[in-house]
């Protein structure tokens, strides 16, 4: 009977104190970088944590944190009521809201594009297909190639309820599958425009954004995005079931401490504080 | 030396067809690539029109959604014939039995603003309509919302909260008495302010049959409606919602039937006095949530409702056409439910609930010679704890007891029909439920 319970109890053990943890991040495709980079250095400095990144987009993450297959979401908008009211009936808690990042949503174009400002008003024209000609807006006589995200992208709900005053995207917009490729075809395209984080802005040109016609036009920089100046950033969030505990609160803080800021930065996000 | 001469001659003319030939061999290359090229962007061209067809074709798809679930479970009752609220009273020669407590699938077509919904369950008893409804979303303000066809009667918080998502098998005693099948046929506005203060309230209430899901058969309509709150404080993971809800309605009354109010043990005297015999509720829910540290978040809800029911001489449930006389009863009642999580997996549940469907009477009363108050007139409270274990996201197991304590009738009570109410019953159930939802 004895040796029963020593086998049980040693192992109870091996399941509870293993030492080997690990942390599943799924979510926005805004966020899968810095979330990889993330894992990576905290790994290589915790060998017995794993971490595990997936994106799919800030929909499809809060989607696996509500059916129980993740352990933090990230996100690139911040969650919905009706999202809140399933994580109530499933674990009785709204869900925590970490901000982990911020960024400037910035506005793409082929580097070969003479506009080089737009205020919010006529982002909104363009993607509601109100403005369809590059010469409406100063630049060439050229129709302009909208590109945009898929509907379970946070950057996709973001931009519509915070710049589009939620109607619809005009049904000439052409949704692709992540920021990364928003970037590679506005990049080949000479009358294309995008939209996603600034973290992506590689070989194309990003256009600075006033809040209306009178204002000044800033670009999405860590100074502007700081001073509050850039009308269209954002907080990226991690969402947790509940009150994070154990690995996954040390991951969290860290995240949140220099070190993981210093990464936001070297993303080319902007830290939160 | 003529000999050399000849061979340099060849060979100087073997380099010189090799070079035209290469110089050949090379433009033609060329050519050909551009021609292929040509024809690899003609065929990414092709396939991105037939992908954007393609996507247009798959948006329209995504706009349907199929769900559902399956509930299978085993019960065990006390006795043979056990009379049950959890499931439905035991046939008379058993008490254990297996069922497909509910086999529900929903398929809605979801055009942002307006809304199909059309959900069928479907058991060994046989299939039914759950609900069948179109909706609308004013797209202005995104606030205001129509509702038209069978769906949830809005009142108070049981009724909405689906049976795939509760934590106890079957909802109160008094919802079931009073609300049988949650939906009714009619038509409701919803008003759900989406920005500043005012999104912290809610409202929907409409008109409806007052049948539940069978037809029409009078001419008046019953209001229902819940004016509801949810206070969400996110820094400390609190969140408290509740409403008060309101049913205003009447059940029509042959002229030829009688009219008896049961407030008392005498003998109530028979009037026909109206055509339609009041139905009115009140009702008052909260919800409180939190969120423990590391043992995980819990809920602390209650929901107490009041009013005028009417029924028969024998069943407090909602008077029909086709019945005989009319009894009115004033009836109260109410439940807390405690649901605690423990990790990702688990949940403990305890419930306790009380109907008391003629709240004027005693158990004491029923039994008086010359009464006309009868078992419908007992008042019930159910105990019940449990625990529900989350295999996956699909699937979830409901382990489940439940201890119902009857109030017991005059002793001296002489009709047969009262003679096992003297003690109390043998109807505590248990449940196993295992369920399937996607």
């Amino acid at each position: 009977m004895k040796k029963i319970l020593l086998a049980l109890l040693v192992s109870v053990s091996a399941f509870g104190f293993s030492g080997n943890e690990t942390i599943t991040v799924k979510g926005s495709d805004t966020m899968v970088i810095l979330a990889q980079r993330w894992a990576e250095v905290y790994m290589s400095k915790h060998p017995d944590v794993t971490v595990q990144v997936t994106g799919g987009g800030s929909g499809v993450g809060i989607s696996a944190l509500i059916n129980g297959s993740t352990d933090i979401c990230n996100s690139s908008r911040p969650m919905k009521s009706s999202e809140r009211d399933k994580l109530k009936q499933r674990y009785n808690s709204l869900g925590v809201e970490i901000k982990a990042a911020k960024d400037g949503l910035s506005i793409y174009t082929s580097q070969s594009n003479p506009v080089s400002e737009l205020s919010i008003d006529q982002i909104e024209q363009v993607y509601t297909g109100k403005i369809t000609n590059w010469k409406q807006l100063g630049g060439n006589d050229s129709k302009i190639i909208v590109y945009g995200r898929e509907n379970s992208s946070g950057t996709y709900v973001y931009f519509k309820d915070n710049v589009l005053g939620g109607a619809d995207f005009t049904s000439t917009m052409q949704s692709l599958p992540g920021t990364a490729a928003v970037v590679n075809a506005v990049a080949k395209d000479k009358n294309a425009i995008g939209f996603g984080g600034a973290a992506y802005a590689k070989g194309i040109k990003i256009i600075k954004v006033k809040e209306d016609a009178n204002s000044t036009a800033y670009l999405p920089t860590e100074e502007n995005i700081k001073a509050n100046l850039y009308p269209i950033s954002r907080f990226l969030f991690m969402y947790t079931k509940s009150r994070p505990s154990g690995a996954m609160k040390d991951y969290i803080d860290w995240i949140l401490s220099k070190e993981g800021q210093d990464i936001v930065t070297k993303v080319g996000y902007f830290p939160v504080k | 030396m003529r000999k050399i001469t000849v061979l340099v001659s060849f060979l100087l003319a073997l380099s010189f067809s090799a070079f035209a030939q290469s110089s050949h061999d090379n433009e033609s290359d060329t050519l050909a690539t551009k021609e292929e090229v040509q024809n690899v962007k003609g065929a990414v061209e092709g396939l991105n029109e037939s992908y954007l067809e393609t996507k247009a074709v798959v948006d329209a798809i995504k706009k349907i959604k199929i769900s559902g679930y399956i509930q299978a479970q085993y019960q065990s009752a006390e006795v043979d014939g056990a009379k049950s609220f959890a499931g439905g009273d035991f046939p008379v020669t058993l008490h254990n039995r297996f069922a497909v407590r509910r086999g529900r699938v929903k398929f809605n077509y979801d055009n942002d603003l307006t809304q199909y919904v059309l959900q069928f369950d479907v058991t060994e008893k046989g299939m039914g309509i759950k609900d069948a409804y179109v909706s609308v979303k004013e797209p202005w303000l995104k606030t205001f919302g129509f509702t038209a066809g069978v769906f949830d009667r809005p009142f108070g918080f049981e009724i909405s909260y689906s049976s795939s998502n509760r934590e106890t098998p079957e909802r109160t005693r008094m919802y079931q008495t009073l609300f049988p099948g949650e939906r009714d046929l009619g038509a409701k506005i919803e008003i759900f302010p989406t920005s500043g203060p005012l999104s912290l309230f809610n409202f929907k209430g409409g008109f409806f049959a007052g049948n539940g899901t069978t037809p029409e058969t009078d001419n008046a309509k019953d209001f229902i409606g819940r004016l509801g709150f949810s206070f969400p404080f996110e820094a400390s993971n609190l969140a408290i919602d509740g409403g008060i809800s309101g049913y205003f309605g009447s059940v029509l009354v042959d002229a030829v039937k009688k009219t008896y109010t049961l407030n008392s043990s005498s003998v109530p005297v028979g009037d026909s006095l109206s055509k339609y015999i009041d139905r009115n509720y009140l009702g008052a829910d909260v919800q409180l949530y939190y969120d423990l540290p590391v043992l995980g978040g819990f809920s602390l809800r209650g929901e107490y409702i009041s009013g005028k029911n009417p029924g028969t001489s024998t069943s407090n449930a909602v008077y029909k056409q086709t019945n005989g006389d009319v009894y009115l009863r004033n009836f109260s009642g109410y439940y807390i439910n405690y649901v605690q999580n423990i990790g990702s997996s688990l949940q403990l549940v305890v419930k306790y609930d009380v109907f008391d469907p003629n709240s004027d009477v005693k158990g004491d009363d029923i039994g008086v010679s010359g009464s006309k108050l009868s078992v419908a007139d007992l008042k019930y409270n159910t105990l019940g704890a449990g625990f529900v274990y989350y295999w996956d996201g699909n699937v979830k197991f409901t382990f489940y007891y439940d201890t119902v304590s009857n109030e017991k009738v005059n002793a001296n009570a002489v009709a047969t029909t009262l003679a096992p109410y003297k003690s109390d019953l043998k109807d505590n159930v248990f449940t196993l439920r295992m369920q399937y939802k996607f």
